[in-house]
């Protein structure tokens, strides 16, 4: 394609330019009766999942309508999102933090006619565009990363193992038949870009293996005292090398036995990889919250230690999740979380229940704190 | 992916991002050669002192300076290395200086 110029002159580039102007206003896009009623709600009900009401003290309502969405999403998809909320809302929308798509109508006679229309949008390989849920009790939409799509750093895929998992959960996106909200979450490394430290159930990408050292490049490429530092478990140490050429250079050492594989190195220093086939794979996580609601927030814990990345559906993945759920929804009480209906029982009876296999990759040995994971009481069910 | 730069004489191995494959094969030339691209017209003392001090450092430590300690040594503020160098501390000054191309979450 031939090359369209903005305007932008690259011989003056600092010419005309427009910096720190930040984001539009948001209320620039607000719908009119949300600008009207801004501050003066009243209360709220959940009607059907998916479907909510806000009313104010003005007597006004607004009808919201959330459908989830697979958030890495093509330019025409948008285009259709600005179509329907072009017929149905005024143009206005909104995307939730869970990177849902709510479209807001002021009546209830528009909440079918948008309802119908949502729900009959198909891709051509038959998913929904648009399936309406997400609200109350169930499950929503899965924060996640890049994973094999565009980072450098992952050790499984984001986009492949949410649409495996949500496909799994999709009837809990449009019910509100579980004790409380359950959040999943999915981060493809232990960088853990989102919120798998703090969800209901997270799906981690995990390395099994020690980087590969580059030391033909490694002084070249790399500021080899941050790759010391970024070690969490000081197994790397700085040494010269001897390449075959007979040139002595300097590199880094990897102490094998101390190496957990984070691959905090590689994020520092390119010459370092340790993608695997093999090795990489998924860690479960389950127990976090971020909310204060009864209990405090809480942080996930590690409760499967490894399920190889088998692609494209990750069937040992999807089934284990779906085990936890269902023990979860028949063993909980209402209103308990993940994590305080596995704390109420107790993490030996939350294992037996979900059918996972306890390992010693569990228990924690990470510096003093692990200490405090372990058990200093004789309460206990056999 | 490793490409060949040829400037007034000197040939310059650059990753895609044009920063140096070796600080050893640092010259001069290579600072006028990064010039255009970079947005500069013409190099002042003011950059060279930011230039040489990156170097100093990076030779003395194995790592580029905080963005702190740039300040602290050149004596100039971050607002002003930006006026020098237009695309920042990192991928204009230090592309420049010869040091390796910044890494982790940036």
């Amino acid at each position: 394609m031939a090359f369209i110029s903005s305007g932008f002159n690259p011989d003056k580039p600092l010419e005309n330019r427009i910096t720190d102007i930040g984001p539009r206003d948001f209320n620039e896009f607000y719908p009119p009766v949300i600008a009207r009623n801004k501050g003066k709600w009243l209360y709220h009900e959940i009607i059907e999942p998916g479907v909510l009401v806000h009313v104010s003290e003005t007597g006004e309502e607004v009808y919201t309508v959330r459908v989830g969405a697979a958030r890495l999403m093509s330019g025409t998809l948008i285009r259709e999102i600005c179509d329907i909320a072009d017929k149905h809302c005024d143009g206005h929308l909104r995307f939730t933090t869970r990177n849902n798509i709510e479209f807001m109508v002021d009546s209830k006679d528009k909440v079918a006619p948008l309802k119908a229309d949502l729900a009959s949008r198909k891709f051509p390989g038959g998913s929904f565009k648009f399936p309406i849920g997400g609200t109350g009790c169930g499950v929503t939409n899965i924060v996640h990363t890049q994973g094999w799509l565009h980072c450098h750093t992952p050790a499984s895929d984001a986009s492949g193992t949410v649409k495996a998992t949500m496909d799994v959960l999709f009837k809990d996106f449009q019910d509100m038949r579980l004790p409380a909200q359950l959040r999943v979450s999915m981060a493809c490394c232990l960088n853990m870009c989102g919120a798998v430290h703090c969800s209901d159930i997270a799906i981690l990408g995990y390395h099994r293996k020690p980087p590969k050292m580059d030391h033909e490049y490694l002084d070249k490429l790399c500021e080899i005292p941050l790759a010391i530092a970024a070690c969490p478990t000081a197994a790397i140490k700085p040494k010269k090398i001897t390449l075959d050429s007979g040139a002595i250079v300097n590199s880094i050492d990897v102490n094998q036995d101390r190496c957990m594989y984070c691959g905090n190195c590689y994020t520092m220093c390119p010459s370092l990889p340790l993608a695997d086939t093999e090795g990489d794979g998924i860690v479960l996580m389950a127990g976090g919250k971020v909310s204060n609601r009864i209990s405090a927030p809480k942080f996930s814990k590690v409760v499967v230690a490894f399920i190889e990345n088998d692609m494209p559906r990750w069937p040992k993945m999807t089934q284990t999740i779906s085990r936890m759920v269902e023990a979860y929804a028949s063993g909980a009480r209402k209103y308990e979380r993940f994590g305080d209906w596995a704390e109420r029982i107790g993490w030996e009876r939350f294992f037996e229940k979900c059918e996972i296999e306890f390992t010693h990759h569990l228990i924690d040995d990470f510096r003093d704190h692990a200490y405090h994971t372990w058990r200093q009481t004789t309460q206990f069910k056999f | 992916m490793a490409t060949n730069v040829d400037f007034q004489g000197k040939t310059f191995v650059v990753d895609e991002d044009g920063f140096l494959e070796d600080f050893n094969t640092y010259t001069a030339e290579w600072v006028d050669y990064c010039k255009k691209e970079e947005g500069i017209e013409t190099l002042s003392d003011e950059h060279w002192q930011v230039i040489n001090v990156l170097q100093d450092y990076y030779k003395k430590n194995g790592i580029a300076p905080m963005v702190r300690v740039l300040s602290k040594l050149t004596g100039f503020k971050l607002k002003h290395i930006y006026e020098l160098f237009p695309s920042g501390p990192g991928k204009g000054a230090c592309k420049m200086a010869g040091l390796p191309k910044p890494t982790g979450c940036v």
